[in-house]
């Protein structure tokens, strides 16, 4: 048969990319995660592209217009175009989502790792640290980092990849300890590998699955986190469009026009959403208990 | 006679933990010739595995080791991480009892043996994989070149195994210690990879160590045998002639408790166990550890420890009463 025949005659790598690959089309809900997810990513990237109008171009015959067939989404106070400040913004959650997530997974993986391979009093001051700082609210740690360094994009971004590093921390430590005690530990040290190749070569590599599930959740709270910093005047500063500060425009016309909340408010959720369920997605997939 | 690979004299091991010492290994000395098999036999706890992974210091912070192992010329007990690192898996190399997860499962086969050459003989990429080839063919793997690019766990139990003694004979070990290798695999891959064994210190010249508490397995394969008890070394002989004429009574017991078939009305005989159990290793008594499950003990046996000595030509044991018989 012809299934037989491309079975022996492709390398494993590929074949366990295959696999991957049916796996994750068999569950609809983390495949409209993905489709989602990309959407958005490519909005950000294309921006100048897609948008109708440029961020800041103001309408002022269409002041809190409805929605109609020139302004999709309608128009803002300013007669700014809100589909095109939706499309913009996505540039700044999308930003702060990936670099902060980028940024803690590279602080947060090292420090975890060696308290967990090393344990003894590095992995105690590690752990303890990191308790400390779950404990500490994030938001405050952020109002101090604006107020320290001013409010900016990059310093909220920063401030959402700090608020994300001891909750990494944990994780890439509890996986360290797991796999410092896999049989093949051993086995390496007595072929005489030293601490760098045990750490960077057998334990990191058997993380991944767990890192890469990890940032697909992290980068929805930083998401989330973004809009709240630039909400409360934190995070990007009018006019640079976000989602945060165009809830905050939108908070003085609730009444008379609660769609200017509404539509940037739908963004974050689905955005935030469609990570989450890519997550969970790649969770299924990735987990090796799943039957294949 | 040729000097021994390795020479080791008065090795101890203990564990600090909260509860106290642990004495593991209790003055443990022996040699190992070039292309020797030597077999180390005891039940489980006996000391066996921690005898062998003190050599390159392969046991956790809490062990304290004493004594001193010479492996051409050098202590391996006191060199320094750095050169013992180049001593593991390049000179003395292991091959654990779990052949299911002592492969990294996320590398390819290939790329695992690869990485051996590459940190001890810094053999390039393309020489490195058709020294892994080579090596899969010699602990003779159906399909070999196929193999390389094969995660372990498409690979089965025997396979793997061999996938693993194939990477501790990378870089042409001078002693290969195999820690229960066969334990986990079934009788017939057993068998195959026992062949494997005998057939690599044929060619390649290689000492082997082979811990095991399965005394078929040693009867098979090794040349000497060393019985451990408790820590401490009760009987030390040629493979025969332990076999033959055991001296010990822990050793006679062993012997006893191995089912033989074919011999007649008296293969339908019970099989003798061993009454009592293993002393906690917490306090060895200043006694013979074996007195508690010996009827041949007495007052000397309780009170003093029975040091080796030699009772027939390289046949030495541990025991104020040795001599063949029941016990």
């Amino acid at each position: 048969m012809s299934a037989v025949d491309t079975v022996t005659l492709t390398s494993p790598r590929a074949r366990r990319r295959r696999l991957l690959r049916k796996r994750f089309l068999r569950r609809p809900m983390a495949v409209a995660g993905l489709v989602v997810v990309l959407a958005f990513v490519v909005t950000a990237i294309f921006a100048p592209l897609l948008a109708p109008y440029s961020a800041g171009a103001t309408d002022f015959n269409a002041l809190l217009a409805h929605p109609s067939a020139k302004h999709l989404l309608g128009t803002d106070s300013l007669g700014r175009d809100v589909l095109s400040r939706i499309i913009w913004g996505a540039r700044a959650s999308m930003q702060a989502g990936f670099f902060s997530t980028v940024l803690a997974i590279l602080v947060a993986v090292p420090i975890g790792m060696i308290g967990g391979y090393y344990r003894g009093w590095v992995d105690t001051v590690v752990a303890r640290v990191t308790d400390v700082l779950l404990a500490f609210p994030f938001l405050i740690l952020a109002v101090g980092f604006a107020a320290i360094f001013g409010a900016s994009l990059l310093n909220a971004t920063l401030a959402l990849g700090i608020g994300a590093v001891p909750g990494l921390i944990r994780i890439a430590r509890g996986e360290t300890l797991a796999l410092r005690e896999e049989d093949y530990i051993p086995a390496a040290i007595a072929n005489g590998a030293g601490d760098a190749t045990i750490i960077f070569k057998h334990i990191l590599p058997n993380m991944t699955s767990t890192l890469i599930v990890q940032a697909t959740v992290t980068i929805p709270t930083a998401i989330v986190g973004e809009a709240v910093l630039s909400f409360l005047g934190l995070g990007v500063q009018p006019p640079t469009p976000s989602w945060g500060t165009m809830l905050q425009d939108a908070q003085s016309y609730l009444s008379t026009a609660p769609r200017l909340a509404i539509f940037p408010g739908l963004a974050i959720v689905l955005a935030a959403l469609a990570f989450n369920v890519l997550g969970d997605g790649l969770r299924d997939i990735l987990d090796p208990r799943t039957t294949r | 006679m040729a000097q021994p690979v390795l020479d080791v004299t008065d090795l101890s091991v203990r564990f600090d933990t909260d509860d106290g010492d642990v004495h593991a290994v209790d003055r443990m000395s022996f040699t190992l010739d070039a292309g020797e098999v030597l077999g180390i036999v005891g039940e489980s706890g006996c000391g066996k595995s921690v005898t062998c992974m003190a050599l390159v210091r392969l046991l956790p912070e809490t062990a304290r080791i004493d004594g001193a192992a010479l492996f051409e010329g050098r202590d391996l007990l006191a060199m320094p991480p750095r050169e013992l690192r180049r001593v593991r898996g390049r000179s003395i190399s292991f091959v654990f009892q779990e052949p299911m997860t002592s492969l990294n499962p996320v590398f390819t086969v290939g790329h695992q043996i690869e990485e051996v050459l590459a940190r001890h003989l810094r053999l390039s990429r393309g020489k490195a994989r058709e020294r892994a080839l080579e090596l899969l063919e010699l602990v003779r793997i159906p399909a070999p070149a196929r193999r390389l690019d094969e995660y372990p766990h498409q690979l089965s139990g025997g396979m793997r195994q061999r996938v693993v003694i194939a990477m501790a004979l990378a870089c042409d070990p001078k002693v290969l210690v195999a820690d229960e290798p066969t334990t986990a695999l079934d009788v017939t891959i057993q068998a195959g990879i026992l062949d494997l064994m005998r057939d690599i210190r044929e060619r390649l010249g290689t000492s082997i160590i082979l811990i095991t508490h399965n005394l078929g397995v040693v009867a098979d394969i090794a040349d000497r045998v060393l019985v451990m008890y408790a820590g401490r070394k009760a009987e030390e002989a040629p493979v025969a002639d332990l076999f033959s004429h055991p001296q010990h009574p822990y050793t006679i017991g062993l012997l006893g408790a191995v089912p033989r078939p074919y011999e007649g009305d008296e293969a339908r005989r019970r099989l003798q166990e061993i009454p009592g159990r293993v002393p906690s290793l917490r306090e060895l008594p200043r006694a013979c550890a074996f007195a508690d499950r010996c009827s041949r003990a007495d007052e000397l046996s309780r009170t003093e420890i029975p040091e080796l000595r030699e009772v027939r030509p390289a046949h030495s044991v541990a025991c104020f009463h040795p001599g063949p018989g029941a016990v």
